[in-house]
């Protein structure tokens, strides 16, 4: 029976030419696990929200939403559960036991009733261990679990997120996932999940729906997406979302079953290729030219009392090579970005920039035509009410004369791709636009050395492909990018060198093939699948081109 | 100090309020020597670690006060010495003791009261009174620190970006402001997302809100309660029979040696060892219990 039903379903934003949804005939059943996805701005969180009639968008609605038979808008406070992106932002009180308590408060439940089905939620997911804690310093996951339980504590029928792990580290999206999925296989509750990245919850998804533009382009189990998608286009942009294994299975065209998770694809790939033997790939020469960054010995510690972030960190950068800093969480990535950007001192050891300390740069030189920092998020960057007057100020502290600053601007937003969005308020803008935009500003100060902390982080999968061609044309024109990031398959991607950092040093630098080759655990979804038979190919796009080279062989 | 700490909130800010109420409007000698040595053991007992360090800030005030009210008033009918040919009286000298004794130990019961009483016990009987007000207490407490945090991240990315350049006072107030306004825009989006949170969890659905908590009334708080009641009533008794009438000026009047006095010294006394005995008795049983074991 299906639970959620949407009939020709329109909407428009006030003062909006293009409608936001057209024609959306959609039709959930009770009990599934439904993945919405589509490019930013294709319409899934407004349709989210039209969904769950207390957020729901003002505007201009025609055709009908029908939760269980009956109009969305009659249904009791709490039926519908609503998990947003941001963890922080939806935490209301100052303690997890109240936040959990929160929505039972609201419907004025007697006492006795809150405290056992906090008590009871609070086991199911594991929070007795931080159930006193104060909310704020709960980490990322957990803020986002507490939302979750928090919205559960309701007793929702349907339960609906947007985006809900974008703002989390892998390790802690992926429980994140493991807790929803738990939720719809134990408790058989209808889950609709709007997601950019799909490794994960594709494969356990019943039906995927993927929209574009404010159409329903299709709704199909996960297995038919791919075949549906590549019978719409063959290059449709939506492909390169998908799982590794999907994406590994549509550059071969090689028809069959389309497998969706890494081991599926491991077999099919030692289904067809097993024992054949390819020349081992160029062995790629480290990047040669003079030290743009060098990092010696650093020691630091945030408290004289508390333990060392970073224990002797040496590092050497080259000039124009883009290098990602790899590492779990913890383990002192962004410290030890704080201290290349010149934020933190060292307890001891040095940090040379072109050769010169970084203390030796007095009065702001450092951060002028030298050194800048992207932090991991882009709001920070801005605070004017458009982005050309944040851009605008940028040109002013870098002295640049007024009459050459218009021009100069336009030429780093058209590069960018943001010129359509310099008289919007820059936290109006989508993730994908705002990491842009925050970039746009940061390369006005015209840096020699670019760094960037968690630079993939909330945006989707074309967003990370446009910044991943956009940092290789920044660094062929001699920039240096140092990327922290969680995103290893980023990191195989973009960088010129991986650098993996753990417990306070780096243990390894290399070029991707050879750093991810040597690796078990920590590397990509697609060197995972084809290791057992080349174990250099690290991107989907390697391991295609290793099959295609076996497919002459065999 | 786990189990004071542990007892109902209701009980602990009785025990605080009928306490301050007592040092700060029955000014005796002996009731406040005694809240001054019993404060310092009590605050003793609930932060070990800082002891020490108090130390060094209590008794200088202890002694500011008490020599600042001889130099300046020259009341009282015993002059002990002269001083630029004005008298230094007894009387003057013990006032001042006596002004020392209550601002110190009001300040010691107070770091008690701070240590004690955290703000979800406070919210919690607040929200008892006005359930919305309290309800905006937590949603302060929550937005406080992370309004903080976002602040110093947002001086920091500016900062890394050269737009903290000068370090003149212009310039730092300049930035102080460029980056509070960037604040206020965060805060309003913030808001945003958080009412939406807020309303898709049933707030404001009309219903009348109940106001939930951990805290539980039980037959140990009730005795608590009642000890704590019965030996404050005999202070408050006595002091409004009379018995307990102390004068500095113009000379010292005789310190009660009655009955009733007595009863409320002692009295007193007990009460403001509670906390400590109370301690003492869950060390005990523990104690014993470990021993079972």
């Amino acid at each position: 029976m299906a639970l959620l039903q949407t009939e020709n379903l329109s909407f428009r934003y006030p003062g909006a030419e293009k409608a936001a949804l057209q024609g959306v005939s959609l039709s959930i059943e009770a009990g599934s696990f439904t993945v919405v996805c589509g490019p930013s701005g294709c319409g899934k969180t407004t349709l989210l929200r039209l969904f769950k009639p207390e957020l729901a968008p003002a505007g201009e609605q025609t055709g009908r939403i029908l939760f269980a038979g009956e109009p969305a808008a009659s249904a009791r406070p709490g039926a519908i559960g609503f998990v947003q992106q941001n963890p922080d932002s939806q935490i209301v009180t100052d303690k997890v036991w109240h936040e959990l308590a929160f929505g039972l408060e609201n419907l004025g439940l007697p006492v006795e009733t809150i405290r056992r089905r906090v008590g009871e939620t609070a086991s199911f997911f594991g929070i007795q261990g931080w159930f006193r804690q104060k909310t704020d310093e709960l980490s990322g996951g957990q803020k986002q679990l507490l939302n979750l339980a928090a919205v559960l504590m309701m007793q929702p029928r349907l339960l609906i997120l947007d985006e809900p792990t974008s703002q989390l580290d892998p390790i802690a999206a992926a429980d994140f996932i493991a807790a929803l999925q738990k939720i719809n296989r134990e408790l058989g509750l209808t889950v609709l999940l709007a997601e950019h990245r799909l490794e994960e919850v594709f494969p356990i998804a019943d039906r995927v729906a993927v929209l574009q533009e404010g159409r329903l382009l299709l709704h199909e189990p996960p297995r038919a997406v791919a075949p549906k998608l590549l019978s719409i286009s063959p290059d449709h942009p939506m492909l390169h979302a998908l799982p590794s294994a999907v994406r590994v299975w549509r550059h071969l065209a090689a028809g069959g079953a389309c497998p969706l998770t890494v081991r599926e694809g491991r077999r099919f790939l030692e289904e067809r290729y097993a024992g054949v033997a390819l020349p081992p790939p160029p062995v790629e020469a480290p990047p040669a030219g003079a030290c743009a960054l060098d990092v010696k010995n650093v020691w630091f510690r945030y408290e004289k009392e508390s333990p060392d972030v970073l224990r002797g960190l040496s590092l050497r950068v080259t000039r124009g090579e883009m290098l990602c800093l790899l590492g779990g969480n913890g383990a002192g990535k962004t410290t030890a970005l704080q201290i290349m950007a010149g934020l933190d001192r060292p307890v001891r050891g040095k940090v040379l920039l072109h050769g010169r300390e970084l203390k030796t740069y007095r009065g702001g030189a450092l951060y002028r035509h030298n050194l800048a920092l992207l932090p991991q998020n882009p709001q920070t960057v801005f605070v004017k009410d458009t982005l050309r007057a944040d851009l605008n100020e940028m040109l002013a502290a870098m002295e640049t004369p007024p009459a050459e600053r218009a021009g100069r601007m336009e030429q780093m937003a058209k590069e960018l791709g943001i010129a359509h969005l310099l008289a919007a308020h820059p936290y109006d803008l989508s993730g994908g636009e705002q990491q842009k935009a925050a970039l746009a500003k940061v390369l006005l100060s015209d840096p020699t050395v670019l760094l960037l902390d968690e630079p993939t982080k909330g945006i989707d999968a074309f967003a990370k492909r446009g910044l991943s061609e956009l940092l290789r044309a920044l660094t062929r024109r001699g920039m240096t990018v140092v990327a922290v990031t969680h995103d290893v398959e980023f990191a195989a991607e973009a960088a010129d060198r991986c650098a993996f950092l753990f417990d306070g040093e780096i243990l390894s630098v290399e070029p991707p093939r050879n750093f991810f080759a040597e690796n078990n655990f920590y590397t990509t979804a697609a060197n995972r699948m084809a290791r057992g038979l080349w174990k250099t190919a690290v991107t989907c796009e390697q391991v295609a081109a290793c099959c295609r080279a076996a497919e002459e062989r065999l | 100090m786990k189990a004071f700490a542990g007892l109902h909130p209701a009980v602990t800010m009785t025990y605080f309020v009928l306490l301050l109420t007592v040092c700060m409007f029955l000014p005796h000698p002996v009731l406040q020597g005694q809240a001054l040595v019993c404060g310092a053991l009590t605050c003793a007992l609930l932060c070990r670690r800082g002891a020490a360090r108090d130390v060094g800030f209590y008794l200088p005030l202890f002694l500011l006060v008490a020599v600042t009210n001889p130099l300046f008033s020259h009341n009282g009918v015993t002059p002990l010495f002269f001083l630029n040919g004005n008298p230094v009286t007894l009387e003057a000298l013990l006032y001042g003791l006596s002004l020392a004794a209550m601002v110190v130990g009001v300040l010691l019961w107070c770091k008690a009261y701070n240590e004690v009483m955290t703000s979800d016990k406070f919210l919690y009987l607040f929200g008892a009174v006005t359930p919305k007000l309290s309800l905006v207490l937590s949603m302060a407490l929550r937005f406080l620190p992370a309004y903080r945090r976002q602040a110093r991240r947002v001086s920091r990315a500016q900062k890394a970006m050269g737009l903290y350049a000068g370090s003149s006072m212009v310039c730092r107030v300049k930035n102080r402001l460029r980056v509070l306004a960037a604040m206020v825009t965060w805060s309003l989006e913030n808001a945003m997302e958080t009412a939406a949170s807020m309303k898709a969890r049933g707030y404001g659905s009309g219903k009348r809100r109940t106001h939930f908590s951990l805290f539980r009334f039980r037959p140990a708080d009730g005795a608590f309660f009642a000890a704590l009641l019965l030996l404050a009533a005999a202070p408050l008794a006595a002091a409004a029979a009379g018995a307990l009438n102390f004068t500095y000026y113009p000379r010292l009047s005789q310190l009660q040696t009655t009955p009733a006095a007595w009863v409320a010294y002692a009295a007193y006394g007990l009460f403001l060892l509670l906390p400590a005995m109370w301690e003492a008795k869950e060390a005990l049983v523990w104690r014993c219990c470990k021993r079972k074991i």
